[in-house]
Formats: structure tokens, sequence, C-alpha cells
């Protein structure tokens, strides 16, 4: 009986073929975007200027603190209104870089605070630049302490990607919504997509957990 | 304060007039100081007296609050002195090392030649094998900090900072850290780096080096300097209660 379920849904693999690529370009796009945005807020959250630091305080607990859903609203609806106009896949690439970026930046923030103050008083004194401080030492060490968690994060926000369905993006959810209304069993349909997302995220899983246990490393740089 | 010509003054590191205070903690009070070029002077003094906070404030590493400090001929908190490349000229040794811990030996000596004095890496490295082979650490070369015990971590650092030529070596406790029977092999690299003719202030309590290559030692309590003099005249004729104290306690053992 099952097998005669898998059958009727059998047909609609290219849609779904077609909704898991929109989930992973969204995710890949999005992450790629949020983590360089990420990185850049959380360098500034950390710098010396202290409006620029709580301004982006503000909007990291403004964004952590709302749904995805009414953001990515907000953004697809609000928007236009105000005469900017986005079709519904550039609408759900903002939402999710802004919200990776977010997480992300705290992430960063976490990472350069776990840096003893004696490596950037060393770095200090010996004459090297903010940036050049930042390049050289802070980041370096502080990678350590961020790399897991931001792994981890990307599995998140790759699942946060299913809202955008929403706002009418044909990803993997919505695929799954559309099939349910042709075929008997919507619990197999669902199944089906979790599965999706799933073999995903399962690879960054696995990575999260590698990079977890090397943190034990007791010298040298971290290699992805 | 009447700004005296500073850059007529022989002194490498002037201290005027200069107080600091930790919210209602006066630790630095009233500070006159002068140290020539080529001097190395020994400061010591009880645990919290600011003999850290002194030397610290020389490279900026905390801002006084009122007074003049120039060094090298440049006056702190002056908007003309470019506050980057005078530390470039001096080197800073940590009570706790400081090394980078993800960079070998030889990339922590090499870094600041290489991306702030713009030297070529092949010479950067050159040069930077041969200093720590100076310190006795030409076997070490692509060792990682934390591969190496402290007393060889605290050469690296002095190495370090020797990379950057610098005109000024600043050190603050530099043997604090350290088990006993390391003290000695950081002691002789900094009596070398001394007899070279640098002009060094040290923090340290080890009286055997003062005596060997200080031409002053300064005695600090709450924050301000209770006495000065050459070692002779402070180990056998301390003239204040103070220090009388302060050294009973120190040379007991």
């Amino acid at each position: 009986m099952i097998w005669q379920q898998l059958q009727s849904i059998a047909g609609s693999y290219p849609l779904a073929l077609r909704g898991l690529g929109m989930t992973v370009v969204l995710s890949l796009i999005s992450l790629v975007l949020g983590t360089l945005l990420g990185f850049g807020l959380g360098i500034l959250r950390t710098g010396g200027n202290r409006l620029i630091s709580s301004a982006i305080g503000a909007w990291v607990d403004l964004i952590r603190g709302t749904p995805f859903l009414v953001q990515i609203f907000l953004i697809f609806f609000i928007l236009p209104e105000l005469g900017i106009e986005l079709d519904a896949f550039t609408a759900g690439i903002i939402a999710l870089t802004n919200l990776a970026a977010c997480f992300i930046c705290e992430i960063v923030v976490a990472g350069i605070r776990s840096v003893p103050t004696g490596q950037v008083e060393a770095a200090l004194a010996s004459g090297l630049s903010r940036w050049q401080r930042m390049r050289q030492v802070v980041l370096p060490q502080a990678m350590r302490i961020v790399l897991p968690p931001l792994v981890g994060q990307y599995v998140l926000l790759i699942k946060d990607s299913s809202v955008v369905s929403a706002i009418g993006l044909t990803d993997l959810t919505r695929v799954g919504w559309l099939v349910v209304q042709r075929v008997p069993n919507g619990l197999l349909v669902f199944f089906l997509v979790g599965l999706g997302y799933f073999i995903v995220c399962y690879p960054l899983i696995m990575l999260a957990r590698r990079l977890e246990q090397r943190m034990g490393a007791a010298h040298g740089e971290v290699q992805i | 304060m009447t700004s005296l010509s500073s850059k007529n003054g022989a002194g490498m590191i002037e201290f005027r007039g200069v107080n600091k205070w930790f919210g209602q903690l006066n630790v630095l009070r009233d500070i006159t100081l002068s140290v020539e070029p080529r001097e190395v002077v020994v400061v010591c003094g009880p645990s919290g007296s600011g003999k850290s906070t002194l030397i610290r404030c020389i490279n900026g590493l905390e801002t006084i609050r009122d007074g003049d400090l120039t060094v090298d001929g440049q006056r702190l908190g002056d908007p003309a002195t470019n506050m980057t490349r005078l530390r470039t000229e001096i080197g800073f040794v940590f009570q706790s090392f400081n090394l980078y811990p993800h960079k070998t030996a030889l990339e922590n000596v090499t870094l600041a030649p290489i991306h702030v004095r713009k030297i070529p890496r092949t010479e950067a490295e050159k040069a930077g094998r041969e200093l720590l082979a100076k310190v006795g650490l030409a076997d070490k070369v692509d060792a990682y900090p934390a591969q190496l015990s402290g007393g060889q971590q605290q050469r690296v650092a002095i190495a370090r900072c020797l990379g950057m030529r610098p005109k000024i070596m600043l050190f603050d406790e530099p043997t604090s850290a350290l088990d006993p029977e390391m003290i000695s092999e950081v002691l002789d690299v900094m009596v070398a780096v001394a007899e070279e003719g640098m002009t060094m202030m040290v923090v340290t309590h080890e009286m055997g080096f003062a005596r060997k290559v200080a031409q002053r030692v300064v005695f600090m309590d709450a924050g301000a300097i209770v006495e000065s003099g050459t070692p002779d005249e402070f180990f056998s004729n301390p003239k204040t209660d103070r220090s009388r104290a302060f050294l009973s306690k120190i040379l007991r053992h």
C-alpha cells in the first residue's frame, strides 16, 4: 500500500528536484553573503566606535527577537510600498542574509571577545594597525571558538529557509504543499520533504562535530 | 605644568608631573622621572605600587590623566604624535609572555617586521633566525609557544621585540611568572641586551640583575616615586623607612 502511495508521489519528482534546487541555491547564496556581512558586523561591533557598536547591537537584538516569517513579510510586502520593487527570490535572499548575518555577528563577537587582552596588547605594543591586529592576531584565534557554532548555525538557517515558501517561492517546503494536495497520503509527502532537508544538513552536522573535536588541539592554525 | 622644550631635553623618556587615576584610586602621583639614552632603570616596589602602570603609560597601553610624558622627543596624547609609529620604537615584554599561540617562534618574531616595517619576508626570516639564535633558541624556530617552556617563551618574546630594532625596551616583571630554574636564562638575555646599549626600564624584584646592569633603581610605593638612586646607594643605604621595609622583605631569602 505504501508502495502504491510512493508511486503516486513519484510523478512529482521533477518538481521536488526543482524545490530542492531552490532551497540549496537560496541557502547557499544567503549563507555566503550572511557570513561575509556577519563577520563585518561582528568586527565593527567589537571596534572602538560606541555608536556603531550599539546600533549593530540593537539591530541584531531586533532581528533575533522577531519571527523570521514576520521579517520576510515585512521585506516582501512593505518595501514595495516604499517604492522598492522586489521579486520573491530577491526578498528571500535579503531576509535570509540579514537573519544569517545577525546570528553570525553574535558568534563572531563571542569569538573575538574570547581572545585574551594580552594578545591584543602584544600586537598593539609591536605597532600593528587595527586591521593587522584583527587579521593577524585576533581573528585566527577567534576562529577556533567561532567555527563549530558557525557551521551549526548554517544548519539552522537552511531549515529556516523553508519560511520563504510563504512568499510564494517554490522551495522544497512549498513543493510539499503543492504535492500534498494531489495525493492521498500527506504524511508521506512531508516525510520525504524532511528527508530532503536532512540530506542537505547532515554533512554539515558531521562537519560541526568534527570541528568541535578539533578545538581540543593545543596549537596551530585551524584548518578546514 | 609649563611645557619645557622636550626636544632639547636629552631624556629618552621624560615624565613631568604625571598623574593617573583608576576611578578614585590615584595610581600614579606626580611622577617626574627622566631616563637617558642607553640608561637601564630598574623599577621596584610592593605590589600595587603603580610600577607596571608606570611603564605601560610609556607605550600608551595606559593613558595619563595629567602631566607630560615625552618619549623619544614625542609628547604622548599630542595629536601630532603617531602612537602606532612610536610603539614600533618601543619593545614591551609582558609578565605572561603573550606570544601568539597560533604562530611559530619564528612567525612571532617576524610578524611585525614584515607587516609594520615592510621588510621582505626572506630578509625578515633571516634576521628572525639570527635573533632566535642569539637568545639561545636556534633549534626552536618552528616550535609553537605551547611546545616551549616559560623561560623559552619569554626569550622568544624578547627576540620578538628586538626584531623591530627598538630604541627602548620595557620589561613588566619578565621573570615573575617563571619557575625559579628558568629565571636566569631570561635574565642573561636581558643583561646581553642591556650591554648592547639599549635604553631599558625594567620592573623587577631581581636585585641581582639590578646590581649587575642598572644605573639607577627607582622605588615606588602607593603610586609615587619614593626613592631613586644607584643600585649601590639603594641597597646598602636605603633612605626611607618604606624602602628599608621593602628591601628587608625581598632580600631576606
